[in-house]
């Protein structure tokens, strides 16, 4: 069913060459040398869980926590090491909102960039533009290289590309903490809107009060585990003490 | 098998990412140059001027419409070195993007390769012009250079794909490739025509020499272009199965190191 991602007892590990072998020479050399300095490193390890189609699930923790390792795997971008992985229906390709925007190029530019890494289409780009372009508020800077636009310009066109390319299942990354608070507000009402239509949500955030706002279902990540998969208060709770904090209300962040 | 037909279907899906990846090529390298897209066809232009004045006009090699002559194999030989070169660090330009998009990583030499294209299909203008200016207009066996240029393209597609991966696991493939591409250039018949191989004291250097598939995708230009007849069959076909070739062997290989690219950038 569209929607529907599941992970099973998914591990994903990194070779850390102590050295690194980029040059003929040393890949040459290398053949000679019998102990290689390679680290294994687990960012991710044991990980199961499976999220139904339209449930919406904020993935918390601290940094290196592995929550990018997870959604690079549901994206497409890496393959786990080990375990499975299944997921059915359009995912965003993308693990952070912009992430295929070039410098250099206009904003108009990116739009169709960043739709046509999405996987659709120039022409279905171009019957969203005026669309993403109201919504995103940047009418006027549109022809403008993005590399001269403020950061919370920059956020806003990237998330008003995202909410409207459809994807099963949406990955949407810290990008609300960057606009100011009306736009803030009007992304959350975006995405409510979204949820609306039945698209499961993965929200990646350090802000915990937004998490707890939008995500019926919070998985917390600890040093490439998933240490707690529940509702959005005791999984704040968990995370909380996992940091050493006190069970204060404040976000962090 | 199966798993290698959906790799392609998927690669088919994003061909117009190639399209935009071009086109953002083609706008960051021409921002803010007054000349834009003339320096496309003033390069070859530049360098055909001093390979005439070295090559006709200096040293005498003896080709009536010396520049002709020369365009016609220069331009698809640029094509495939500067596609090998461009291509050979894509993967590497374009890491920000593969680790954060999960679409076909052969898209980024690809997109390369179809940038220099475009280059090679603008120059055929000046090419044209120079040629009815010299006394060679173009006659009926320019049909053949749709074919040529599909050819080439796919030769130069295969290299690309094997470059760019390789530099990934090996950085100094890029110094290796530059210096493939100077040696390949002279033993290619560009700046003088395959005949001359002829006249060679030793027979064993020409079999040798005729070994370079480029000398035949050359000559799939060089004949239309300059001598004004189609291509011999045997020349079509060894050019032929050396694009199919490049470009079976090009795949095989990129998608064999694709998925770990990402762990050695």
């Amino acid at each position: 069913m569209a929607g529907h991602l599941q992970f099973e007892n998914v591990g994903m590990c990194f070779r850390m060459h102590r050295e690194k072998v980029n040059t003929l020479k040393e890949a040459v050399l290398g053949r000679f040398r019998h102990l290689k300095a390679v680290d294994e490193f687990w960012a991710l390890r044991g990980v199961t869980f499976e999220v139904q189609p339209g449930e919406s699930v904020g993935i918390i923790g601290h940094n290196g926590s592995g929550k990018s390792t997870l959604l690079k795997i549901a994206a497409g971008i890496l393959r786990a090491s080990e375990g499975r992985t299944s997921v059915e229906g359009r995912i965003s390709p993308m693990i952070e909102l912009a992430a295929g925007f070039d410098p250099e190029l206009t904003g108009r530019d990116n739009v169709f960039l960043n739709g046509v890494l999405m996987g659709h289409t120039r022409r279905e780009m171009a019957a969203k533009f005026d669309r993403i372009v109201d919504f995103a508020e940047l009418r006027e800077f549109i022809d403008m290289p993005v590399k001269n636009y403020s950061s919370g310009m920059y956020a806003r066109l990237g998330f008003a590309i995202a909410a409207d390319v459809e994807p099963e299942i949406m990955i949407i990354d810290e990008v609300l903490s960057v606009g100011d608070e009306r736009f803030q507000r009007k992304c959350q009402e975006r995405i409510q809107a979204i949820k609306r239509t039945g698209c499961t949500i993965f929200f990646v955030s350090h802000a915990l009060n937004t998490v707890a706002q939008l995500c019926e279902r919070v998985l917390v990540m600890d040093h490439g585990s998933l240490v707690f998969d529940g509702a959005p208060e005791p999984a704040i709770a968990r995370y909380r003490e996992l940091l050493g904090l006190g069970p204060s209300a404040t976000a962090i962040g | 098998m199966i798993a290698l037909a959906r790799r392609f279907v998927d690669l088919y899906r994003f061909r117009e990412l190639i399209v935009l990846l071009v086109g953002r090529d083609l706008k960051v390298r021409y921002k803010r140059s007054v000349l834009g897209m003339f320096w496309t066809l003033l390069n070859p232009l530049l360098q055909m001027a001093v390979y005439t004045l070295v090559f006709s006009t200096i040293m005498k090699v003896g080709v009536p419409q010396f520049p002709v002559f020369l365009l016609a194999g220069l331009l698809p030989w640029t094509l495939i070195s500067v596609s090998g070169i461009g291509a050979s660090v894509s993967l590497i330009n374009n890491q920000g993007l593969i680790r954060k998009v999960a679409v076909p990583q052969a898209v980024y030499p690809l997109a390369v390769v179809a940038s220099k294209l475009v280059d090679l299909v603008l120059s055929l203008i000046p090419l044209v012009l120079l040629a009815l200016l010299l006394g060679r207009p173009p006659g009926p066996p320019w049909v053949f250079v749709p074919v040529a240029l599909v050819l080439a393209t796919a030769f130069s597609a295969g290299l690309a794909l094997i470059f760019s991966t390789l530099t990934v696991f090996f950085r100094d493939m890029t110094h290796l490739i530059d210096i493939l591409f100077q040696v390949w250039f002279y033993l290619t018949p560009v700046l003088y025509p395959v005949s001359y191989l002829d006249k060679l004291p030793y027979p064993w250097v020409k079999s040798l020499l005729l070994l370079n598939p480029a000398a035949y995708i050359v000559q799939c230009f060089q004949a239309p272009i300059y001598e004004g007849r189609f291509p011999g069959a045997r020349i079509i076909a060894v050019a032929a199965l050396s694009a199919a070739t490049s470009l079976l062997v090009g795949f095989l290989v990129f998608l064999r190191g694709e998925e770990r690219h990402i762990h050695h950038f």
